[in-house]
């Protein structure tokens, strides 16, 4: 039995981790749009505003649960939980440090992409459930952008896939660092299995990886609803988007899978393509400074890192960015993204037979 | 503990299908039908096909249901209210046809179950002496991956080309009426 225990541990635990993550985003947020807007951001709850959040969350538990009379009640209440759990179930396949990952699954990639993509289900009860126009029309543009959105997200993980050969997560980022199990090469041409670093991530791999990272970072972008793709909420048009109805605690769950939602794809790409728990820097020499910087501590911390800086990345793109108008959205989708990430499929596939043999 | 889990995934399946069809309110029972795809993706781990449980997640779930989601939020309601009042609908039997259907159909089922119980096809019990049957950690992906591009790769081609003619014929009606 004591094996349950333990899957409960780690689930309270991922709980625990993406509570405070999102406590200390939504800080950070603040203070970010903050900087770029040349003002102060929140300064005056505790100390430099640090007790801002906390003090937010602690108004939202306390709310009343507010129904509306005409929405459909069951939709209404289960939308934000089946939202979260879409996003919180993707975080069981992602790998922490070496041999820490909840579950090491075979078809991992492939999990955290099909699970993700019931948020949109959840979306559209939370916008017919509302029984509000402005929560309609918020689903539907959002649903409409993530199923758009997920197309070139998954062409250019499949490109990185064609050159990993796994599904699974944890061998994915074995093999990118001094770890690896099979010959890595830096652009193709230079053997680094021993050099590790930075040279062994898979988007140093082969040249169009680089671009398939790009890719699935606008992509992601758009799929977790962040501006410069936010016209689902966007504020001067449909009051908050799908989320118009909702408030207190229910409110807070959505935001909590907003947050959950930009970590868990930042945390997608670095495992994909930038070396996970690998550390960047290489073995110069006598120097063995990725054998110093590898381990299980070492891995933890440079997967958080890395993770937070794309996050932090999102953030700064978010107040920098203006919104894009929706039919700029879908050409962006249609007509530049998606044929690269088949342009980048195709060369992987290439890749894979004429340089990798 | 895994039977326990499976009769569960059983039980909600077959429940939930039978609550949905005899739901009156469409967009519940679309949102319904959503649990009856999960429910099945946890019965298609049970039979060791993770695979095509993901992908049952991440093309009904995540597409077809999306799609019909998005059909019934956008359609007329004057067409809605005729669905929702049943007997005029193409496909609706009366009931004792659509019974008689579908005892006949448990019929069969059961006459295969029994058949499967009494003689255990060959070669499952060729694979079970060869050793080659599947093991719930084995790597179905890559079984899958060769299988679809050497056995089956004229079935897949097929499929393609169907599927490349339902996308131009999509994009042939979404024109608009005087560029054809």
């Amino acid at each position: 039995m004591a094996f349950y225990i333990t899957y409960i541990g780690i689930g309270l635990a991922l709980f625990g981790f993406i509570a405070l993550f999102a406590l200390a985003a939504v800080y950070a947020e603040r203070k970010i749009a903050g900087f770029v807007q040349d003002r102060l951001g929140p300064m005056e709850t505790g100390r430099y505003g640090s007790l801002q959040t906390l003090a937010d969350i602690l108004k939202l538990i306390q709310k009343e649960f507010i129904t509306p009379a005409a929405a459909d009640k069951v939709l209404f209440i289960a939308a934000p939980v089946i939202i979260f759990m879409a996003v919180f179930f993707g975080f069981i396949a992602m790998p922490w440090a070496p041999g820490w990952v909840p579950a090491a699954l075979n078809i991992g990639l492939f999990y955290v992409l099909a699970v993700v993509s019931v948020d949109a289900i959840g979306i559209l009860m939370a916008g017919w459930g509302s029984n509000n126009k402005f929560s309609l029309l918020g689903s539907l543009r959002a649903v409409a952008q993530i199923v758009s959105y997920e197309i070139p997200a998954g062409l250019a993980l499949i490109a990185a896939v064609m050159v990993a050969q796994t599904l699974n997560m944890q061998e994915m980022v074995a093999n990118q660092g001094i770890r690896a199990t099979v010959p890595l090469h830096f652009l193709g041409v230079w053997e680094v299995t021993e050099i590790g670093g930075i040279l062994a991530w898979n988007v140093f791999q082969a040249p169009h990886l680089l671009v398939a990272y790009v890719l699935f970072f606008i992509a992601s972008l758009a799929e977790c609803n962040r501006a410069p793709f936010d016209i689902p909420e966007a504020e001067s048009e449909l009051v908050g988007g799908f989320h118009t109805e909702y408030g207190g605690l229910r409110f807070a769950f959505l935001f909590l899978a907003e947050y959950a939602m930009m970590f868990l794809v930042a945390m997608i790409g670095v495992v994909v393509f930038l070396g996970g728990w690998n550390t960047p820097l290489p073995n110069i020499g006598a120097l063995k400074l990725a054998d110093w910087t590898t381990g299980v501590i070492w891995g933890f911390f440079w997967t958080l890192s890395k993770t937070l800086f794309f996050v932090g990345v999102q953030m700064w793109i978010r107040w920098t960015l203006p919104r894009l108008r929706a039919d700029q959205l879908m050409t962006l989708c249609w007509k530049v993204l998606t044929p690269l990430g088949f342009l980048c499929m195709a060369i992987s596939g290439i890749w894979r037979v004429m340089v990798m043999v | 503990m895994e039977s326990i889990l499976f009769y569960c995934f059983a039980t909600v399946a077959v429940g939930t299908s039978f609550i949905l069809v005899s739901m009156r309110n469409i967009a519940r029972a679309l949102f319904l039908f959503f649990v009856v795809l999960f429910a099945m993706a946890g019965l298609y781990v049970f039979a060791l096909a993770d695979f095509v449980a993901l992908t049952q997640i991440l093309i009904y779930v995540g597409g077809v249901l999306v799609l019909l989601l998005f059909a019934f939020m956008l359609s007329n309601k004057e067409l809605l209210n005729q669905l929702q009042a049943g007997t005029s609908h193409f496909f609706a039997l009366p009931v004792w046809q659509a019974l008689t259907v579908a005892l006949l159909f448990l019929g069969v089922l059961l006459y295969a179950a029994l058949q499967f119980d009494r003689h255990e096809p060959q070669w499952i019990a060729a694979a079970r002496e060869a050793g080659t049957v599947i093991t719930p950690t084995d790597r179905t992906v890559q079984h899958l991956g060769i299988h679809l591009m050497t056995r089956y790769l004229l079935p897949f081609e097929v499929i393609s080309v169907l599927l490349m003619m339902a996308l131009m014929g999509a994009a042939h009606l979404a024109r608009k009426g005087g560029q054809t």
